[in-house]
C-alpha cells in the first residue's frame, strides 16, 4: 500500500516529508522530502521542490527536483524546474523545461 | 480518480490540508485539517491543529478543535486536547479528551455543573447569623454597669458585640462613655476583615461560649456580608432590656 496519498481535490498547502512513497493526484504546494519514490499523477498540480529516491511525472510539476535514483517525465507529463538525478528519462509528448545534472 | 487520500505513517505534513473527499491521517500533520469528507485518524496518527469533516473518527492523538458535520467519534486510545463540535459525539472508554464538547441542540449538558458549585457556598452563611444572638446576651451585663449613658447604647447596639471583647475599657472610663462607642464602630470592620484569612487565629477568642465552638469553622469563612442585619436584632433586644432595667430601678 502506498504510504501516502494525496487524492485528487485534495490541498495542501506546506511541507510534506517523511520516508513513505508518496503518490500526489491533487494540489501540493510547499516542499516534498521523502526517501521513497513520488508519483505525480495526470490530475497533479504540484508547485513544489522535491526530493525522493525517484520521481515519476504524469501531472504538472513547478520546481527542482532532486532524486537519488531517476527522474521520468511520463507522456503528457509537465516539468519545470531543474534536475538533479542519476537516470532522467523524458517520453515522447512530455514537456520539459529546465537544467539537468546527471552528476556522473 | 482517487477521491481517498492517505497520509502515511512515516509522512509529516506541515501545512494546512483541506479539499475534497475523505482523508485518513496514519502519520503526522501540524496544521488544520478540513476535507469535505470522513477523516479518520489511526492510532499512531497525530494531528496538532483544527480537524474538521463529515465524520471524524478518532484513535490517535489529536491538539486542535474538531468539527464533524455529522459525528465526532473517539476511539480507544484517542487523545483529543480541544473542543469538540458535532451532531453527534462519542467517546468511547479508554479516549481521553480535555475540551469543550457540544453537541448541537443539547447545550444543557455543560449547564448543569456551574450550578450546583454556585449554591454550594451560599447556605454557610444563612447557619452563622443564629450564633451573634447568643453572645449579644451574654454582654448585657457589662451594659447594666454603664446605666446613666443607657440613651448612647441604644443609638449604637451594633458595636455593643465588639465591646464584649474589651469589656475592661468600658468600666475604666465610665465618664468616657459616649466616646468609647465611637472607637467600637471602627472595630467591629477590622475583626470581620482578619476572620476569614485568618480563621484559626481568631477563633480562640471565642471558644469562651462552648456552644459556639461547633460555629467557628463556618463563621471565618463567609459571615461578612451578613454579620450587619443580626446586631439588629440584638438592638432591640438590649434596648427593651435596658429600658425595663431602668423602669425597674
Amino acid at each position: 500500500m502506498a504510504g501516502t496519498v494525496i487524492g485528487e481535490g485534495l490541498t495542501i498547502e506546506g511541507d510534506i516529508s517523511g520516508d513513505d512513497e508518496i503518490v500526489i493526484h491533487g494540489i501540493l504546494r510547499g516542499r516534498l522530502t521523502t526517501t521513497d519514490a513520488v508519483t505525480v499523477g495526470g490530475t497533479a498540480v504540484v508547485g513544489a521542490d522535491i526530493t525522493g529516491a525517484s520521481l515519476s511525472v504524469a501531472g504538472q510539476v513547478t520546481g527542482d527536483v532532486t532524486a537519488s535514483e531517476r527522474v521520468d517525465i511520463q507522456a503528457g507529463g509537465k516539468l519545470v524546474g531543474d534536475i538533479k538525478a542519476a537516470r532522467f528519462t523524458i517520453a515522447d509528448g512530455a514537456s520539459f523545461k529546465g537544467n539537468v545534472d546527471m552528476e556522473v | 480518480m482517487s477521491e481517498s487520500s492517505v497520509i502515511g505513517a512515516g509522512t509529516v505534513v506541515s501545512g494546512h490540508v483541506r479539499g475534497q473527499g475523505s482523508l485518513e491521517i496514519l502519520g503526522r500533520v501540524e496544521g488544520d485539517v478540513s476535507v469535505s469528507g470522513n477523516v479518520v485518524i489511526g492510532p499512531a496518527g497525530r494531528v496538532r491543529g483544527n480537524v474538521s469533516g463529515a465524520q471524524l473518527t478518532i484513535a490517535g492523538h489529536v491538539q486542535g478543535d474538531l468539527r464533524g458535520s455529522e459525528a465526532v467519534l473517539l476511539e480507544r486510545g484517542a487523545r483529543v486536547a480541544g473542543d469538540i463540535t458535532g451532531p453527534r459525539v462519542g467517546i468511547a472508554p479508554g479516549a481521553l479528551a480535555r475540551g469543550h464538547v457540544t453537541t448541537e441542540g443539547e447545550p444543557a449538558a455543560a449547564a448543569h455543573r456551574p450550578a450546583p458549585a454556585v449554591r454550594v457556598p451560599q447556605p454557610p452563611p444563612r447557619v452563622v447569623p443564629p450564633p451573634p444572638k447568643l453572645e449579644v446576651r451574654a454582654p448585657a451585663p457589662p451594659v447594666k454597669a454603664v446605666p446613666p449613658p443607657a440613651p448612647a447604647p441604644m443609638k449604637l447596639p451594633p458595636p455593643a458585640p465588639a465591646a464584649i471583647k474589651r469589656e475592661p475599657a468600658p468600666p475604666a472610663a465610665v465618664r468616657y462613655q459616649p466616646p468609647a462607642p465611637v472607637a467600637v464602630k471602627p472595630l467591629p470592620p477590622t475583626p470581620a476583615q482578619p476572620k476569614p484569612e485568618r480563621s484559626a487565629s481568631d477563633a480562640p477568642p471565642r471558644p469562651t461560649l462552648a456552644s459556639d465552638m461547633e460555629f467557628t469553622p463556618v463563621r471565618p469563612i463567609k459571615p461578612e456580608p451578613r454579620r450587619p442585619p443580626p446586631p439588629v436584632v440584638p438592638v432591640l433586644s438590649k434596648g427593651t432590656k435596658a429600658k425595663k432595667k431602668k423602669s425597674q430601678d
